[in-house]
């Protein structure tokens, strides 16, 4: 079987399928859960003006915060690591490992650990790596990545889950959701308080105590961060805020516009490691600061995207996410974001087909807590490929044929004279369903309205004689 | 790489960077405009909301009783709760004592909780918490010594003290008062109803993790 490459391939292969549509279906539920919540909230413009002001203060000050926050996290008796990139993190984390005998590892859901494929590097040396998050779980067991930030399993129906429980945790077959979630539990429970290290991610990180903050509505991020002996915690260098109430405000609005909750089940709060006196909690505290692309994002014109809380709001809106599934996008960040953040931090390159994953009809804006402009950025990343000649296909050449036309009025008159004629010929009610050669690009995914059969210029000329 | 090298790094990006305009003093917190007035009936209300259970009691002995009756309806045997001196009812640890149920408290020399594995079983955790948020339905509580993290996290069942006013009106309230709250334990943590799940099929699930039933028990005035 051939992987697909491009976002189009992979978005076949989406569009229609049992998965698609399951995601599809609880990305519309999630959406309706966010704007009610915010519909109750009185202050919740005013909170996302606020969130916005706060993380590109951030961005802004990154520099002076993360000098600050590493600090903090040392002077509370945790030790930092700045690493530049995947390999950089991934050594580190090792290390330690090796040096405090780790064999078993715990996880709780984390995009950035993913983003350095985090799992099967440990793997490799022969750690024992479990994602405890329910959905992680699951796509962990059937070997499959996630499709949506926030609900990483949203694209598998319950009948999925109960035959890969049955065949993987050898238990009889049952799709009763509460009872899969009473075997994940049991067996879950015995694996954290038998596992020597806790990774997590971090959704916040503060930078006046040098704490991390993290949010999960099952409680497995407390239990990572709590049960193990060591405690190492992963965070894209963006994710930084300067003080507890900034914080406040971030998760206000990252439980409202992800699930629209109030505020997430457990928001945990962490400051370095146990201390003295303390009953429980870890002997160690590392935290690993992440660059791996995102100094030169931060450097470039797409920098606002690193003001992303994840709530992932912008996918449950998007119709292109909706149709495509998260799949589609080939990264660990799909959606509306991950069209921006994929290219931004892997490069043009390789990614160039995922700007032009959206209509651009706005409703990521909308419905964005953080007020990113992603129609904005997308069109951006989209001059940026043609200029450095990624573009779509053909598209240089015919742009080149159109400013040839468009500026010469004779030719124009005679081309837009021809393509009216020729629309006659194949179009349909008013439609045209399919286009020979290069023009077949638009017409297998949406129909193409007829021109209209005397051009604009001779309409105008003939209102001009008659008045 | 070093953490010079990588802030410089960050310093010269943010100096080329095309972000939208950046606020110059630090924007902070914001404090919604709530009302006071109220909050105790808007907090219970929300902790049912998010599927808590909720009890109201005039008196300590109340109180004690309550939590007697509660042990016995989850037919516990044995329970984790924090140390006395940080249980807002009063002699609620001699009371419990006096019953035939095993306590589990903090154990070895440094007040380290014995191995772990041995309370993957527990049923029942009992803690104090330092606030209630009426707005959201949230509990806060500050891990330390005496404080185990676990008591709120392993058990089926958590049971958490509140004195009434001790309720304010929000998470931005009560960070507005407590600025150095995150610098002040190892581990702060805010509570919103029982731990949950919705990964299959967005089928609502209580405690896959956490304690699958939550009660508060607020100390009225
Ligand atoms: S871009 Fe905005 S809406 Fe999308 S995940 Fe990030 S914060 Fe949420």
């Amino acid at each position: 079987m051939n992987v697909p490459v491009t976002f189009v391939e992979r978005a076949h292969r989406g569009i229609g399928n049992r998965s698609t549509a399951a995601g599809e279906v609880g990305a519309r539920r999630m959406m309706s859960h966010r704007i009610a919540a915010s519909a109750d909230y009185p202050a919740m413009e005013e909170m996302r003006d606020q969130a916005r002001r706060i993380r590109l203060y951030a961005l802004g000050h990154l520099d002076e915060l993360l000098a600050r926050f590493s600090d903090e996290v040392e002077g509370a008796g945790g030790h930092v690591h700045f690493a530049a990139d995947a390999d950089e993190a991934i050594a580190y984390i090792r290390k330690v490992a090796e040096e405090t005998n780790v064999r078993r590892i715990v996880k709780s859901k984390s995009m950035v650990t993913e983003e350095i494929h985090l799992n099967a590097a440990l793997e490799a040396h022969d750690l024992e790596v479990v994602e405890t998050d329910l959905g992680e779980f699951i796509i962990q067991l059937s070997g499959d990545t996630p499709s949506h930030i926030i609900a990483p399993v949203m694209h598998k129906t319950r009948q999925d889950v109960g035959e890969l429980f049955s065949e993987k945790l050898g238990i009889e077959y049952t799709d009763d959701p509460t009872e899969l979630n009473n075997v994940a539990r049991h067996h879950l429970r015995e694996i954290f308080l038998s596992a020597d290290m806790g990774i997590s991610g971090c959704n916040v990180a503060i930078a006046e105590s040098g704490s991390i903050v993290l949010v999960t509505n099952e409680g497995n991020g407390r239990l990572t961060t709590s049960a193990p002996r060591i405690h190492v915690a992963v965070m894209g260098m963006e994710r930084i805020v300067p003080t507890l109430s900034d914080a406040a405000v971030i998760l206000e609005v990252l439980a409202r516009s992800a699930t629209g909750q109030r505020l997430s089940v457990y928001t945990n709060i962490v400051t370095g490691a146990r201390r003295p006196g303390d009953p429980d909690g870890p002997e160690e505290f590392h935290v690993v600061i992440l660059d791996n692309g995102r100094s030169r994002v931060l450097a470039g014109d797409a920098a606002e995207v690193l003001a992303c809380i994840r709530c992932g709001a912008c996918l449950n809106v998007c119709p292109v996410y909706r149709e495509a599934g998260g799949h589609a996008y080939g990264f660990t960040y799909s959606g509306p974001i991950g069209a921006v953040i994929t290219p931004s931090l892997m490069g043009l390159a390789e990614w160039h087909d995922l700007p032009y994953a959206s209509s651009l009809c706005g409703a990521c804006l909308d419905a964005c807590p953080v007020r990113i402009d992603l129609p904005g950025l997308l069109l951006k990343l989209r001059r940026d490929a043609v200029s450095e000649g990624l573009g779509p296909d053909g598209l240089e050449g015919a742009l080149k044929w159109f400013t040839r036309l468009a500026t010469n009025p004779g030719m124009w008159r005679g081309a837009t004279r021809a393509g009216g004629w020729s629309a006659k010929l194949i179009a349909r009610q008013g439609w045209i369903k399919s286009l020979p050669g290069r023009g077949s690009a638009w017409t297998d995914y949406r129909d193409l309205p007829a021109p209209a059969a005397k051009p604009f210029h001779a309409r105008w000329k003939e209102r001009q004689r008659e008045s | 790489m070093n953490r010079e090298d990588f802030l410089e790094r960050v310093r010269s990006a943010i100096k080329v960077s095309e972000l939208p305009p950046i606020p110059e003093a630090p924007p902070g917190g914001l404090v919604p405009d709530l009302p006071r007035a109220g909050v105790t009936e808007r907090f219970l209300e929300q902790v049912e909301a998010v599927d808590g259970h909720t009890h109201l009691v005039g008196s300590d002995d109340e109180a004690v009783h309550l939590i007697g009756v509660l042990l016995e309806q989850y037919g516990a045997t044995d329970y984790l709760a924090w140390a006395p001196d940080h249980l807002p009812v009063a002699g609620l640890a001699e009371r419990l004592r006096a019953t035939p149920l095993d306590a589990v408290v903090p154990g070895d020399a440094e007040g380290r909780l014995e191995h772990q594995t041995g309370y993957t079983d527990l049923l029942v955790g009992i803690t104090g918490a330092s606030a209630g948020l009426a707005e959201s339905g949230s509990i806060v509580l500050e891990a330390g010594p005496g404080r185990p993290r676990m008591a709120s996290l392993i058990p089926l069942v958590h049971i958490a003290l509140l004195r009434e006013r001790d309720i304010t009106q929000s998470l931005s309230h009560w960070i507005a008062d407590h600025a150095e709250a995150a610098a002040d334990t190892s581990n702060l943590f805010i509570i919103t109803g029982p731990s949950r799940t919705a990964d299959i099929e967005q089928t609502l699930n209580l405690g896959v993790h956490g304690p699958k039933h939550l009660h508060v028990v607020v100390l009225g005035g």
